[in-house]
């Protein structure tokens, strides 16, 4: 069951590195809380009544919920929802995406991982790749939101990787980077408004 | 609970209230007297923690060296830093005013415990309070260009901290057990020799590029160089010294952690590779910077980059940067404070509307001119003692290409950055500026001359406490 929810996990990534509608990226990045979640669930061994509420609140609250209404309420409010015309193709996206993925796979057989931490770090790995190939290729910072999420989520994927009993203080940890993605990147998305698509006021002459 | 897990609940505590305070207040008379009574509450911290060296409270937070040396110099930069910005906030809002100060102490009280932590997720933790409340301050202006270089700070530095966040993992995962994370770096050096060295390569790798976006140091320097641009003049300092040193401390102690184990001679590569890719980028930049906030925020990835290598070669190099580290937080914050007074003279930051500085402002350009040779490490310079010891262990490991790339390196940004600096003393604007020059106090550059007095001082003599500190900082490490 676990292998399955990250294989389906990959081919949202996949997916997101050819689709180009702002709308099906929010989709995408809640339906990622959705499959974080059960398997944050089938990974805790043994689960206490505060870790569940926990995981919880970090993947079915935030992830499932309040990211993508959040994502969905700056594609009402920017009117935005497509990538940048310049932006690379999604053919050319997904070729460059699936070589991610094999060098996640070579990676991760180089680092003699095996079984099921094998997967995790292949699919982690690849994620992190399609996060940050989203922040360079795209030019319009909502992309680079997602790219962002797309990272957030990764380590989320490797901290169950590295076993059931997840220490409170690295929950801790994730919640205020989830507080700090949210709050803070979504409230200057919401003042930089459409009329900045790409970031190039600050450069050297 | 002990007495010293009082002091810092105590500090923290009253830290919290005070920037609550500063945040809801709205007369800036009473704002200006809870940032004063901040600094006392904070220097008094620092010299409690040096008199209580090597103890360990609240189980997350350690005393100890490294961390007392960089609380030491941000306890003097906050009185610095404090002083200018109510000449900086002078025509501010009662709002601006607050939300500044109440950010300001914020963001001294993140990193005071960045310094302080003795574990790796404690030190994500408030590296990531560091990112939340010095975006407050970039955001200060409330200008387009403010609103798209927090923008930047903030997205890529979060990026950096869930980088090492991930390496962070790698190591949970490398130890076999995830509660080792939370244990103090002192207990987990043991454990870290018996340790797969492919996965600490690993892990060291995110570690290391996720914080050199604090650091300002390549591969991730970009955003604090734009945070320099727009940033009110005193906050510019901060980030450029003490915010940076957040930064370094992070990965030093992971360094430390490491270095016992096989993996050293690699992240001494890493190091050296970041450093000169640094001195690259920053040579290359300045020598076509038009921008003079901009020219001293690639002058801080330049002296980075020094550090970075200085480390990576160990021996002498080790106690090189460490001194230069020190060092260059004095003499760059001293060039900010002055950067922005010049503004209020000359009514410009751009270069060619720059120009006169000396006749203009007396004071203010012989501050200038004393900066310029304290980072430019000219003799008096103390950072010319610094740089010194790092060729001193270039030569030493025989490394001579490095050696030769750091000098012909050194030479491009020393010429950028002498031409710049006398053409704004001494030469007439290229371009009239569109405001007009406003008198300031010479007493308003008197803190620059005592940091800048403070750099030359320790060209002549590296006082005991500071070379004992250094010394022990450096003990654990392999041929030091």
């Amino acid at each position: 069951m676990n292998i399955l929810l990250i294989i389906v996990f990959a081919v949202t990534l996949l997916y997101l590195s050819m689709t180009e509608r702002f709308p099906i990226y929010a989709s995408l990045i809640g339906l990622q809380g959705v499959l974080l979640f059960f398997l944050s669930l089938l990974e805790l061994n043994t689960i206490t009544l505060a870790t569940l509420i926990f995981v919880s609140v970090e993947t079915l609250v935030f992830k499932v919920m309040v990211v993508p209404w959040f994502l969905f309420r700056i594609i009402r409010k920017t009117g935005e929802t497509k990538v940048h015309e310049k932006a690379m193709p999604g053919f050319y996206s997904l070729f460059f995406v699936t070589g991610g993925l094999l060098m996640s796979i070579a990676i991760s057989f180089s680092l003699a991982a095996t079984g099921r931490s094998l997967i995790y770090f292949i699919v982690a790995f690849f994620a992190v790749y399609t996060g940050l190939f989203m922040i360079i290729s795209h030019r319009k910072i909502f992309s680079h939101l997602i790219g962002f999420l797309v990272v957030e989520n990764a380590v989320l994927l490797l901290s169950l990787a590295i076993g059931a009993e997840i220490p409170m203080l690295i929950n801790v940890g994730i919640l205020l980077d989830i507080f700090v993605s949210v709050l803070i990147l979504g409230i200057f998305m919401m003042r930089l408004k459409q009329s900045v698509h790409e970031l190039t006021m600050l450069r050297d002459e | 609970m002990t007495q010293s897990d009082y002091i810092l609940t105590g500090f923290l505590g009253v830290s919290v209230l005070l920037a609550l305070a500063a945040g809801l207040l709205r007369r800036k008379a009473a704002v200006k007297l809870v940032a004063l009574l901040y600094l006392p509450v904070h220097a008094g911290f620092s010299l409690w923690g040096w008199m209580h060296e090597g103890q360990t409270t609240l189980e997350y937070f350690t005393f100890d060296a490294p961390g007392l040396l960089l609380l030491s110099v941000l306890s003097l930069l906050a009185v610095t830093t404090v002083l200018h910005g109510f000449s900086y906030l002078e025509e501010s809002s009662p709002r601006a005013y607050s939300i500044y100060h109440a950010a300001l102490i914020g963001l001294i009280t993140s990193m005071s415990g960045a310094y302080l932590a003795n574990g790796m997720t404690i030190v994500w933790i408030f590296v990531e309070a560091t990112t939340l409340t010095v975006a407050a301050l970039i955001y200060h202006d409330r200008t387009r260009l403010a609103l798209e270089a927090t923008w930047k700070y903030v997205f890529v530095c979060s990026v950096g901290i869930a980088l090492a966040y991930l390496g962070i993992l790698f190591l949970g995962f490398t130890l076999k057990d995830a509660r080792l994370l939370h244990h103090s770096f002192d207990s987990l050096a043991g454990i870290a020799g018996k340790a797969d060295p492919l996965y600490l390569k690993v892990a060291f790798v995110f570690v290391f590029v996720g914080y050199s976006a604090k650091m300002g140091l390549f591969p991730m320097h970009t955003v604090t160089v734009d945070a320099h641009t727009v940033a009110p003049p005193p906050v510019s300092a901060f980030i450029s010294t003490t915010l940076m040193n957040v930064g370094f401390l992070a990965i030093f102690r992971i360094y430390r952690l490491f270095s016992a184990t096989t993996i050293l001679p690699f992240m001494n590569h890493v190091l050296i590779l970041s450093g000169l890719l640094s001195l690259l980028v920053s040579a290359g930049y300045m020598l076509k910077a038009k921008h003079n906030k901009r020219m001293l925020a690639y002058s801080s990835l330049e002296n980075m980059g020094i550090v970075a290598i200085a480390l990576g070669v160990g021996g002498i190099g080790y106690y090189a940067a460490i001194l230069h580290l020190l060092l260059h937080s004095l003499s760059k914050a001293g060039l900010f404070y002055q950067i922005g007074i010049s503004h209020k003279v000359m009514g410009t930051y751009q270069l060619d509307e720059s120009g006169n500085y000396f006749s203009l402002y007396p004071a203010g350009g012989g501050a200038l001119l004393l900066g310029l040779l304290c980072i430019a490490a000219i003799p008096p310079s103390g950072m010319f003692i610094s740089e010194l010891y790092l060729f001193k262990a270039l030569v030493a490991s025989k490394d001579f290409w490095i050696l030769g790339a750091v000098l012909f390196l050194l030479c491009f940004v020393i010429y950028a950055m002498v031409t710049r600096v006398l053409h704004i003393l001494y030469s007439q604007p290229r371009q009239k500026p569109l405001w007009d020059t406003v008198p300031v106090n010479p007493w308003q550059s008197a803190s620059q001359y005592i940091l800048f007095g403070i750099v030359i001082y320790i060209c002549f003599s590296q006082p005991e406490f500071l070379r004992n500190a250094i010394e022990t900082i450096l003990q654990t490490l392999p041929g030091s």
